[in-house]
């Protein structure tokens, strides 16, 4: 019986169907690992070799990666969930209640989505302290930079949009309080809640505007910069990391000084990579596309487990007349939530653009590449305290903005 | 015969203003008419017709309010003030970020749930990040003697309607 198998397995891989699919040969030789990687549409998102340091697990912690994940398991998710869900005031909140107890696993793939959207709104933002410590933003890499930015925009912006959808008492009022925060913007802050809202409250216009935004708008962008953002990573020769040192065969690099196009696929940068010792890179097949499958698992399964056992929260239907006690907007705004109890104007406004602004500009405030690809690195000690006081204190105002207030705002401790 | 060559050139020259003008008028009008597509692809973004709630509306007869008392009426989001000298309406909506502020009759002032502005009795803004007093609206009667709020009209804290 099992020789049966092992014949069929042998006529099928031979076969012409098989081979039609896929072009490279049984991968236990170089050249069939390489092809494996380039052959497929998929997969050569990926080099064909990667650099031994980039792989290492605690240099990148998988942050990029994971957030793509995320990313796919949200647009998976969010499709089956747009079966049954209604963007009108009368039928959304109902519709939300169908997927939670009378849809099949409706509740399931609601608290995945939901629990994997705030996942990637983390997983985004770690992935840029990552980049920022190890200082993986160096030329010729800081537009790519910008790009992760607009990524992290696309990410919020979701959230946010995708929060109004159940339209229930925590997406009213979060929007409410989210989009009253635009018209403090000067000279065309009304004309925004306006525009965003399509109407002077948040009603089915704004519903419905949430949905074309959340479904189809930026996911649309999202996309096609993600796209970007990948392409710009092959194109500087795969993820950062130091200077390479080691033997090199210079003579391979006269021999052809312009001509990596040729090399594309199997060495990495406008040098041939092949030149540096062979010891820094290693085959992506082997190295790098065994942990991200493993690391996909892990991550699916404890998404999986969590939404098991975890329901995404549902209020009570809206409600334009009673405002909750304390109303909070998503835990992500709550540091900004905090600081528009102060000044709505600072908050909302002046704050968001400043880091917006202090965010696109940092790549090109540094002169030298020395720590590239390094953690911590030491020539990179001020504007990683820098960046660090400004991740941790926006850390703390989310902290002080979820658990230390309560009615109307007050001062409160969670004990 | 024998023209002389400047004047050929002059003719180019000419040629070439032409060309050139007509270029810039070329490209500035492709530019201007992709513009104006632009223009109405966004102004198409801008509802001109809203279902929203009606901003006239009957609130009921004076009779409905109790003297000296402050009634929340949640559907319109304002309250209703009846004191000796008159009746007086004052808006719910927060001036800050637009949640429903609440009544604190200790206080004798609003207080306001999402991020602690308070106001006085009035609706002046005394504490927290509130930039502007509560909105006070327009009161009338109606052919039917039926209380009329409309909320497109401010009002200064001194109005009163005389029952």
């Amino acid at each position: 019986m099992a020789s049966f198998f092992r014949e069929l397995k042998r006529k099928v891989i031979s076969g012409r169907v098989w081979k039609s699919f896929f072009r490279h040969g049984k991968v236990d030789t170089d050249l069939n690992r390489a092809l494996a990687i380039t052959s497929n549409v998929i997969l050569h998102l990926h080099p064909v070799k990667v650099r031994k340091d980039s792989v290492r697990f605690w240099y990148t912690i998988g942050l990029g990666g994971l957030s793509f994940l995320l990313f796919v398991v949200l647009v998976v998710t969010g499709i089956l969930l747009a079966f049954y869900y209604v963007p009108s005031t009368d039928l959304a909140y109902h519709s939300i209640k169908d997927i939670e107890n009378v849809v099949s696993y409706g509740r399931i793939l609601r608290n995945m989505h939901r629990w994997a959207a705030h996942g990637m709104v983390i997983t985004v933002f770690l992935h840029m302290c990552r980049v920022f410590f190890t200082f993986s933003f160096s030329k010729p890499r800081e537009f790519n930079w910008v790009v992760g930015v607009i990524l992290l925009l696309c990410t919020i912006g979701l959230s946010f949009t995708g929060y109004l959808l159940p339209w229930d008492q925590l997406a009213f009022w979060a929007i409410t309080v989210g989009t009253s925060m635009a018209t403090y913007a000067p000279l065309i802050g009304e004309k925004i809640k306006y525009f965003l809202l399509g109407g002077n409250i948040v009603g089915q216009g704004a519903l419905l505007r949430f949905y074309v935004l959340h479904c189809y708008v930026l996911p649309a962008i999202i996309t096609v910069f993600l796209g970007i953002h990948f392409w710009r990573i092959r194109k500087d020769g795969g993820i950062s990391g130091p200077v390479l040192t080691g033997e090199v065969e210079k003579a391979s690099v006269t021999k052809f000084p312009q001509k990596s196009y040729g090399l594309m696929e199997v060495a990495s940068g406008r040098e041939v990579t092949a030149e540096y010792n062979p010891e820094h890179h290693v085959f992506t097949w082997t190295h790098l596309l065994p942990k991200e499958l493993l690391a996909t698992i892990i991550a699916i399964t404890l998404l999986n487990f969590v939404s098991v056992f975890f329901d995404a929260p549902l209020e009570q239907l809206a409600d334009p007349r009673v405002t909750p006690n304390p109303a909070k907007a998503p835990w992500y705004f709550l540091g900004l939530q905090e600081l528009v109890h102060y000044s709505a104007f600072l908050g909302g406004v002046l704050l968001p653009a400043l880091i917006i602004i202090g965010l696109v500009v940092v790549p090109y405030l540094s002169k030298s590449d020395q720590g590239t690809g390094e953690w911590f690195s030491r020539y990179r000690l001020l504007p990683n305290i820098i960046f660090g006081t400004f991740v941790v204190s926006m850390l703390l105002l989310i902290i002080i903005g979820t658990f230390f207030r309560g009615e109307n705002w007050q001062f409160v401790t969670p004990w | 015969m024998n023209t002389p060559m400047p004047d050929r050139k002059e003719k180019e020259t000419r040629i070439q203003t032409r060309r050139r003008f007509l270029e810039l008028f070329g490209k500035t009008s492709l530019f201007a008419g992709f513009a104006g597509i632009m223009t109405s692809t966004m102004r198409f973004l801008l509802p001109n017709v809203l279902y929203e709630p009606p901003t006239i509306f009957t609130i009921g007869v004076p009779d409905d309010f109790p003297p000296d008392s402050v009634n929340f009426i949640e559907e319109n989001r304002l309250f209703v003030f009846r004191r000796p000298e008159g009746l007086y309406v004052i808006s719910s909506i927060c001036t800050h970020l637009g949640c429903n502020v609440r009544w604190n009759p200790v206080r004798g002032g609003f207080d306001c749930p999402c991020h602690g502005s308070k106001y006085d009795g009035n609706g002046k803004n005394i504490a927290g990040p509130a930039p502007k007093p509560l909105k006070w609206f327009e009161l009338s009667f109606n052919g039917d003697k039926k209380l009329v709020v409309n909320t497109r009209r401010e009002v200064s804290k001194n109005f009163r309607l005389q029952v």
